[in-house]
């Protein structure tokens, strides 16, 4: 087969731009643990009955570490629970969320936190607040009447 | 004799020029919207990642 030279030029270059997308792709995830949020050991809960298993039945905030938090949160229409939180400055924060009726969003803008949160899945995703300040969180799927009201604020002090 | 001579000249001439048709075509205009293509995935590419660098 006889190609033009311009089109081997191309070739190399379309062929050489997605072996490094590929290649850092495969980096982040293998070696540096970077995963789709819940991703990491699938877990699934009974929506029907989030207010009786934990740890959702508590829906709060915890430390686990030195400045290491865990969020353990329920979204519903519409609001989130816990509401309001304040976490120290460096702060890295687990979010482990479910939602107590249909799906809802959890997005904190300016960060990567961005994730779906669905009835009957848990979902994970982690952050660490290293600029002091109030952050949004809030939902960015439609979830009802009011789901522009649903969100809520992250003071990090 | 004669007569084969003009037709097997006018057989070359016809596969020479068939030839030089295919094996020089100007690629120049479609390897530059190859090239405008491929720069734009991999701007947009590099500024999606630096974004998610820069917020994790």
């Amino acid at each position: 087969m006889k190609l033009h030279r311009l089109e081997k030029i191309w070739l190399i270059f379309g062929i050489t731009m997605l072996g490094v997308f590929l290649l850092i792709l495969g980096v982040q995830a293998f070696a540096m643990g970077m995963h789709p949020p819940g991703s990491e050991g699938h877990q699934s809960i009974d929506p029907t009955k989030v207010s009786e298993t934990p740890p959702f039945d508590n829906p709060s905030l915890r430390q686990i570490g030195e400045n290491e938090y865990e969020a353990v949160m329920v979204a519903y229409a519409f609001g989130y629970s816990p509401a309001d939180m304040e976490i120290p400055v460096g702060a890295t924060v687990h979010f482990t969320v479910t939602s107590s009726d249909v799906i809802h969003g959890f997005q904190i803008p300016g960060t990567n936190v961005n994730m779906m949160v669905m009835p009957g899945e848990i979902s994970r995703i982690s952050h660490t607040f290293d600029e002091p300040g109030e952050y949004l969180l809030l939902c960015n799927e439609y979830c009802g009447a009011a789901h522009e009201f649903m969100s809520t604020r992250i003071i990090v002090k | 004799m004669e007569n084969l001579t003009p037709n097997m000249k006018r057989t070359d001439a016809s596969i020479k020029s068939a030839h030089s048709t295919e094996s020089e075509p100007s690629l120049k205009g479609t390897f530059a919207s190859v090239m405008m293509v491929g720069a734009f995935l991999l701007v947009s590419w590099l500024g999606v990642f630096l974004l998610f660098l820069a917020r994790s």
